[in-house]
């Protein structure tokens, strides 16, 4: 009789409040494993049907031999290697190909056996793929000068692993590159990281080899000179030691749950990108952050991402929609899976910076992690409320997402200094009012009428106003030199003292006004710009409404606040009948 | 129907301890119904697994 995997009750209270103990962690693993096999059982069937005369499909079979072998022999060898993020990445791949009609990389088993095999010193003898010369054993690192060929029998026993001609090697030499082992011919060993702190230790591959992780938007370092890697290792020490030290409560479920770290190759020095995927669960990608306390940060962040994948792999949060929304962290619309995926990793965050703000010392890093905390933990309460308006949460995905909240709710309480939080509510809003603007469409027939009204003198009452509705990329509303200096203003201080030294070059009178405090010039010079343009101008209506609201209670401020797109239209369709109308009568007349 | 105290059951089979060479045996039932489900929340979330997702 078999049975499935259930989860606690108060291992899903403790997830959905953003926690999870190491338990809960390999919980979520056991899981992934029993996932992987399933998907690895639906493999097996597909190449079951396909003829035994392809290699790919004998190295398939022979893998699946040795796996059951290894199995017997070695249950947590076995447990170790289905476990893998390489083995879920790869058969998440195997299930697309076959989707698409393309063959499956069957022969990629092969090798994930032997790599199990060699663990477990289970005797065997068998070919696998060889790609570019090479033949890499998942987990462990890779044989590489083998030349040209496109197979390579492998034979191995308790003692020694042989390959082909080439060379053979101790088993227990076959093992990730920790920077201590004897080198062995024509074998890489995965390069590891083993940061140590407090004495507790972290253990983490740096994967550079296996093509089914090099999946993301930016590309997998493929090598990592020895220069890197150290200062790889060393980013992830020092960050250890911040999470160890400062944020117990992801430190260990971050050791138990992360495996790997795939290093990505940034475009330039300030290109900091990072992902996972539910494909790969335990595998974080980034580029190589600036500093140890944002390598800490991405694994909090990263790490809220795994833990969400892994409890929608056993129940399923949210319901199939088209449906759109705003998320104040991205320039587009999100679906409700990404909205409930971006605020449970921003939980995470304001936990992370809750903490980090105190510990500080640098003026500049003071203020960045205070805006950081400001600006993250302020968005959780409208996020989880426009998640519940949805409707489309499960029973499950809404007692989650009011916890959240309720952990949300929690750090509201937590006092911030005025100006840090008048930075963040400037940043919060220009990226909600240009969201606003970039991607809520207004019936076209509305804003006729009402232009036509407004310029026949007409009085507004008792004409209904159109709803917006959510639509990509609307208009064109480009990204402005004022939107990076706000957001400079606290990820990069000096730098952006040095810009306000020099008088803010590239911003409009209006947007210089804006910054410097000064919201009531601000609102007068960006209304003198748009009147007098013959084109409607985006960012000036956007930094209307941002100085309009800073002012505080003032009559135009309801028209601002949801009602900017409808007026932009309205404007846009009177200045194309030539006429150029004042912003904030218009404000007024729409009301 | 799930209640708040009940633990939550999964879709997903409790593999781990079934040797491998016995999953075949298994697969016009449990597995066959748990795999097209997983499937179809695939397909449901949107997700590209063949280009993982950047971003949140």
């Amino acid at each position: 009789m078999i049975t499935t995997h259930q989860l606690p009750e108060e291992a899903f209270t403790a997830l959905a409040r953003g926690d999870g103990d190491p338990a809960v962690v390999r919980h979520l693993s056991d899981v992934q494993r029993s996932k992987h096999l399933m998907l690895l059982h639906d493999i097996a069937a597909g190449a079951e049907g396909a003829g035994p005369g392809s290699p790919e499909i004998a190295a398939f079979r022979a893998g699946w031999e040795l796996l059951v072998k290894v199995q017997e022999a070695d249950p947590d060898a076995f447990a170790w290697v289905s476990g893998l993020p390489h083995i879920g990445a790869w058969a998440h791949d195997c299930l697309e190909r076959k989707d698409r009609g393309l063959l499956p990389d069957l022969g990629y088993l092969a090798a994930a056996a032997v790599a199990a095999a060699v663990r477990a010193g289970v005797q065997f003898e068998l070919d696998v793929p060889v790609k570019d010369g090479r033949v890499l054993l998942p987990g462990l690192g890779y044989f590489h000068g083998l030349g040209a060929g496109s197979r390579v029998r492998l034979r191995g026993d308790a003692e020694r692993l042989t390959v082909g001609a080439l060379t053979e090697a101790p088993r227990t030499a076959l093992v990730p590159d920790g920077g201590s082992g004897d080198p062995v011919q024509h074998w890489q060993g995965t390069h590891a990281a083993r940061a140590v702190a407090d004495g507790r230790t972290w253990t983490v591959l740096l994967e550079t080899g296996d093509r089914y992780l090099d999946r993301f938007a930016l590309p997998m370092s493929a090598a990592l000179t020895a220069k890197e890697v150290t200062s790889w290792q060393e980013c992830i020490q020092s960050a250890w030691e911040v999470l160890v030290r400062h944020h117990g409560w992801a430190a260990g479920s971050i050791a138990a749950g992360v495996s790997v770290i795939i290093p990505l190759t940034a475009h330039g020095d300030t290109d900091l990108d990072s992902a996972t995927t539910p494909a790969a669960f335990g595998a974080i990608a980034t580029s190589l952050p600036p500093d140890p306390v944002i390598m800490a940060e991405i694994l909090v962040h990263e790490f809220q991402h795994l833990k969400l994948c892994g409890l929608e792999d056993i129940a399923p949060l949210t319901e199939p929609s088209d449906e759109r929304v705003y998320a104040p962290w991205r320039p587009d619309p999100r679906p409700v899976g990404g909205l409930l995926q971006g605020v449970y990793a921003h939980l995470g965050m304001a936990r992370f910076w809750a903490a980090q703000r105190h510990l500080e010392t640098d003026p500049d890093d003071i203020l960045r992690a205070q805006v950081m905390f400001e600006r993250w933990r302020s968005m959780i309460e409208p996020v989880t409320a426009t998640l519940l308006r949805t409707g489309r949460l499960t029973q499950p995905g809404a007692r989650f997402v009011a916890l959240l909240r309720d952990q949300g709710q929690r750090l509201e309480s937590e006092v911030v200094p005025a100006d840090v939080s008048a930075v963040a509510r400037k940043v919060a809003l220009d990226h909600r009012l240009t969201w606003q603007l970039r991607h809520t469409a207004i019936d076209a027939t509305a804003v006729t009428d009402l232009a036509t009204a407004y310029q026949a003198g007409e009085p507004r009452s008792g004409r209904l106003l159109p709803e917006g509705r959510i639509e990509e990329d609307t208009r064109t509303v480009d990204p402005t030199t004022r939107s990076r200096l706000l957001n400079m203003r606290f990820l990069e201080p000096r730098r952006y003292s040095e810009l306000s030294d020099a008088g803010l070059p590239g911003l409009s009178a209006a947007d210089r006004l804006l910054l410097s405090g000064q919201a009531s010039r601000a609102v007068r010079a960006y209304r003198d710009q748009i009147s007098a343009a013959p084109e409607p101008l985006a960012e000036a209506w956007t930094g209307l409404a941002l100085a309009i609201h800073l002012l505080g209670q003032t009559p135009f401020l309801p028209a601002f606040d949801t009602g900017l797109p409808l007026m932009f239209d309205v404007h846009a369709c009177l200045a194309a009948r030539g006429i150029r109308s004042d912003p904030l009568e218009l404000a007024s007349w729409l009301g | 129907m799930t209640l708040p105290d009940q633990a939550l059951k999964a879709a997903i089979p409790d593999l781990r301890n079934v040797p491998l060479d016995r999953l075949a045996e298994l697969g016009d039932s449990v597995l066959a119904e748990s795999i097209a489900l997983y499937r179809q929340r695939l397909l449901d979330s949107g997700v590209p697994v063949y280009r993982f997702n950047s971003g949140i």
